[in-house]
């Protein structure tokens, strides 16, 4: 294929063939794993036209349902920014689904035992959230900017660390467990907050209903968005991701900058944690996190990096995240329903980790 | 096609025929084109059994395309290649390799995070015999007293002992013919006087036939036995080093003078050439260096006590053959290169070094040697490149304003007549003539006190390049004080009102334009006092 030859030759025809292969490779992917999930679940002894079926009605069929989705997005879109914002600085923070489940037993923390009005402790609880997010990835940004530990590798590890941690705390009763009641044995999870302490909700179940924590997703999102495209400190932002030496030369802190970014998408990631937390939850336990980190990542890799992109991506994963937990109520196993939601978000992610990996590529085969 | 059986011809060859019988190599009217740009134009290259044979020039005077050509990586337009008097194509690397021609690379081909012995079966077929190439490497090393570890990892190595690997590389073939591109270059002096050691060690016990490339003169009088001197593509002398002596190859390699008379009335700095004396004696100084040293990360020295100065309205030329600290200079003035010692002073008052920012703060404006790699975005609009260093001009304390974004890219896209569809085409459509014009632009439009211009015409074509000649001129007479990095001789005694000359990263001589003394200048850029 000549387009794996780069070249001054090819540089104008290489936009036309880009062009049209984009939505190919999109419709090839989702072709792919469409077949494969309908294979699998065959295979189970379940009719394909059902789960479809089951995976819209959960989603997107009725009041209740569209607001399940809305809620599903709404933590992914928020983690999502974050990891906009460090990739627009060429900084790779992988490390969400940690930062995420920091950020939420530090919010239940707050929610739970600091004392004050509920809006206040909510709030503080949301702010305190987001703090503890970015904390969990300073301490690769410092490692990073001190001592050039790569970034990827520390905020990946330190995922585990965080999960353990709050594990750790879980099943402390002086510490984040839930209080003993009489006869019951106690489980690995905090109590739930108090009501003054949660995100309103507008609406009722069986309803039309849903949490109030979309609006601070929308709000991040737009702000990040106009920052990005318009103030100087998006401009400097994509200078040090684009090219590092001429924005030194230019007077940007890599170190302030870049690992502010890092700090920030650290934050977003605890946000979204805090805003799980208060908007629907109400407790944090081991599996809090459910995958919410690494998905929100992903709808950054397939949004490619734009913010306002991403508000579609993180629906359609909403979308399949509501889906396929109706879907499992309807007597599909749990594990296929996961298969299946996974094959959909690999067709989903594909086309754009590949022009991801070809982009990287594309300068060692230049040199 | 038969090939003949590699090895042997040239060897025995050698052997048997008393010198200047039988050229152990020779290139016949060689011509290369690329484009409208000869680089060798009718060569011929004559080379004896035996002897260490220099190829002397200074940058594009066509040396490494005519080795190219001996190697199989350039194929000639016209002309014949003989090897032991018998005729070869050499149409590939492997061709080379298999008639016994090794070369080693000024830039090492080198894998650092594989061991030694790894790199030097890197490339070969069949199985890996892990004992056999350690014993090899040893037997090479110990043969030629070119002592490395056989286990080491090349990233550990220092820049002589990579060396060392890359000639064992070679050496372990047997090549009837070596070459070696500017292998000093990376080296400290004793480092080099042991190079040279082990190349006569070579061609004593095996016959082997070695080129070896190098623009330093002392290496070429203390090294080999005749040499070639190239210039503008073509072979301007032949010498035996015994009877030359170091002015004789200055005064050939660089050449009458230059046609400098008539490309400077061309772009109007006639009058500059005429008053270069006064102007360099009067105005301020602006910039001066005293004493910066810097090292590299692998302890290599950059900068070894540099000094200089630069007056208010004065072009200094830093001439020099590239490598001798002149990007290091550039980097040091572009903030990207902190210092061992010495100090940098702006306007009177000193400017810390290696802190983001801070040159360009103090009013020096760099036109970068690789404008890609610091001197601009490719992948922003040509307006964001207008701005990447004075962004506050055209925004309030939060927002870009894209209003004065684009106005401030209009008027100077207009002033500076860059050719552009719109300003905000991306940088990296642009012609290599106009995104030098835009860092120009940028870089002028923060009122420098200094302008630094490393390379500025570099790879550019002849309209760009008068274009920029003038546009630097023209910033001197405004008075701003001009530091030329160059390594186009030309160029600089084009522009300059003064010439310094830089060699081992410190300023080892220096002249006015007027008392500019071709064979002086030509000595010192090969690295002797004069």
């Amino acid at each position: 294929m000549t387009l794996t030859r780069p070249g001054a030759r090819h540089a104008d025809r290489a936009p036309v063939r880009s062009r049209l292969r984009t939505p190919l490779l999109y419709a090839v992917s989702f072709a792919v794993a469409l077949a494969l999930a309908a294979a699998l679940v065959t295979v189970g002894g379940h009719s394909m036209a059902d789960a479809l079926l089951a995976l819209y009605q959960g989603s997107l069929d009725g009041g209740a349902s569209i607001g399940q989705t809305i809620d599903e997005t709404t933590p992914l879109l928020i983690v999502a920014i974050g990891a906009i914002v460090s990739a627009r600085a060429g900084i790779f923070n992988i490390g969400q689904e940690g930062q995420l489940i920091v950020g939420a037993a530090a919010g239940a923390a707050i929610g739970l035992f600091v004392p004050g009005p509920g809006w206040l402790v909510g709030a503080l609880a949301l702010l305190g959230a987001a703090l503890a997010g970015a904390l969990w990835a300073g301490i690769p940004a410092v490692l990073y900017y001190w001592r050039g530990v790569d970034v990827v590798v520390a905020t990946l590890l330190m995922v585990f660390v965080a999960m353990q941690l709050v594990s750790f705390a879980v099943n402390r009763d002086y510490l984040l467990q839930e209080t003993a009641v009489e006869g019951q044995i106690l489980s690995p999870q905090s109590d739930l907050l108090p009501e003054g302490v949660r995100l309103p909700r507008l609406g009722e179940y069986p309803d039309f209903n849903l949490g109030t924590g979309f609006v601070i997703a929308l709000a991040v999102t737009g702000v990040v968005a106009y920052l990005l495209r318009h103030g100087k400190w998006g401009f400097r932002l994509r200078m040090l991701g684009l090219n590092p030496v001429a924005a030194r030369r230019a007077g940007v802190r890599a170190a302030a900058l870049g690992g502010g970014a890092l700090l920030l998408s650290g934050g977003a990631a605890g946000l979204a944690g805090g805003v799980m937390l208060t908007g629907g939850v109400y407790r944090i336990q081991a599996g809090f996190a459910d995958n919410v980190g690494w998905e929100g990542l992903l709808v950054a890799l397939v949004a490619r990096n734009h913010p306002l992109v991403a508000i579609p991506v993180a629906l359609f994963f909403g979308v399949l995240r509501a889906g396929g937990g109706f879907l499992a109520s309807t007597g599909v196993p749990r594990y296929l329903v996961s298969v299946v939601t996974a094959l959909l978000v690999l067709a989903a992610a594909f086309p754009a980790a590949y022009a991801e990996l070809r982009k990287r590529r594309r300068p060692a085969v230049e040199a | 096609m038969s090939m003949p059986p590699s090895t042997e011809h040239a060897r025995s060859a050698g052997t048997a025929a008393p010198a200047a019988a039988v050229p152990s190599v020779e290139l016949r009217r060689i011509t290369k084109r690329f484009g409208s740009v000869v680089a060798c134009d009718d060569v011929s290259l004559s080379v004896r059994p035996g002897e260490i044979h220099g190829l002397l020039g200074q940058n594009g005077a066509g040396k490494s395309t005519l080795m190219k050509i001996l190697t199989g990586l350039v194929v000639p337009d016209s002309g014949e290649i003989m090897m032991a008097g018998r005729h070869v194509e050499v149409n590939d690397p492997q061709t080379a390799t298999a008639l016994g021609i090794a070369m080693v690379h000024q830039h090492f081909s080198l894998v650092g995070r594989m061991r030694v012995w790894e790199n030097a079966v890197l490339g070969e077929l069949g199985r890996v015999d892990r004992d056999h190439a350690r014993r090899v490497v040893n037997e090479v090393g110990e043969r030629y007293g070119l002592a490395v570890n056989p286990d080491a990892y090349v990233d550990d190595l220092s820049t002589g002992e990579r060396q060392r690997v890359e000639l064992i590389k070679c050496l372990r073939r047997r090549p009837g013919l070596l070459i070696l591109d500017e292998p000093t270059s990376v080296l400290t002096l004793a480092e080099s006087r042991e190079l040279f050691s082990v190349l006569r060690r070579v061609t004593t016990d095996e016959n082997t036939t070695v080129i070896l490339i190098s623009h330093k003169l002392d290496e070429i009088l203390h090294a080999t036995d005749r040499v070639t001197i190239m210039r503008g593509g073509a072979v301007v002398a032949r010498r035996d080093t015994a009877g030359t002596d170091a002015r004789d190859l200055a005064r050939a390699m660089v050449g009458r003078e230059p046609a400098t008379w008539t490309a400077a009335s061309a772009v109007g700095s006639m009058d500059a050439l005429v008053q270069g004396g006064r102007a360099a004696t009067e105005g301020d100084v602006r910039l001066r260096l005293t004493d910066v040293r810097a090292t590299a990360r692998d302890g290599r020295p950059l900068l070894s006590g540099l000094s200089l100065h630069v007056r208010a309205g004065e072009i200094l030329g830093i001439a020099g053959v590239e490598g001798n600290g002149q990007a290091a200079l550039g980097d040091l003035l572009s903030s990207l290169l902190d210092l061992d010692g010495g100090t940098v002073e702006v306007g009177g008052s000193a400017v810390p070094t290696g802190e983001p920012g801070a040159m360009h703060r103090a009013g020096v404006g760099v036109v970068p040697e690789d404008r890609h790699a610091s001197g601009c975005v490719l992948d922003m609009s040509v307006a964001e490149n207008l701005v990447l260093t004075d962004l506050d001009q055209v925004s309030g304390s939060v927002l870009v304003s894209p209003r004065k974004l684009r106005e401030r890219a209009a008027r100077l896209i207009e002033e500076f007549d860059i050719a552009v569809p719109s300003p905000d085409t991306p940088m990296r459509l642009l012609s290599g003539g106009n995104q030098q014009k835009v860092v120009l632009a940028r870089e002028l439009a923060a009122r420098p006190t200094v302008l630094v211009a490393a390379q500025p015409t570099r790879g550019l074509d002849v309209g760009a390049t008068e274009y920029m000649t003038e546009r630097i001129h023209q910033a001197a007479r405004d008075g701003i004080a001009v530091l030329l990095i160059s390594t186009e001789l030309e160029e600089i005694l084009t522009l300059a009102h003064r010439v310094a000359v830089i060699h081992r990263g410190a300023i080892v001589g220096e002249m006015t334009r007027a008392d500019v003394d071709l064979e002086r200048l030509g000595l010192m850029m090969g690295g002797r006092a004069a």
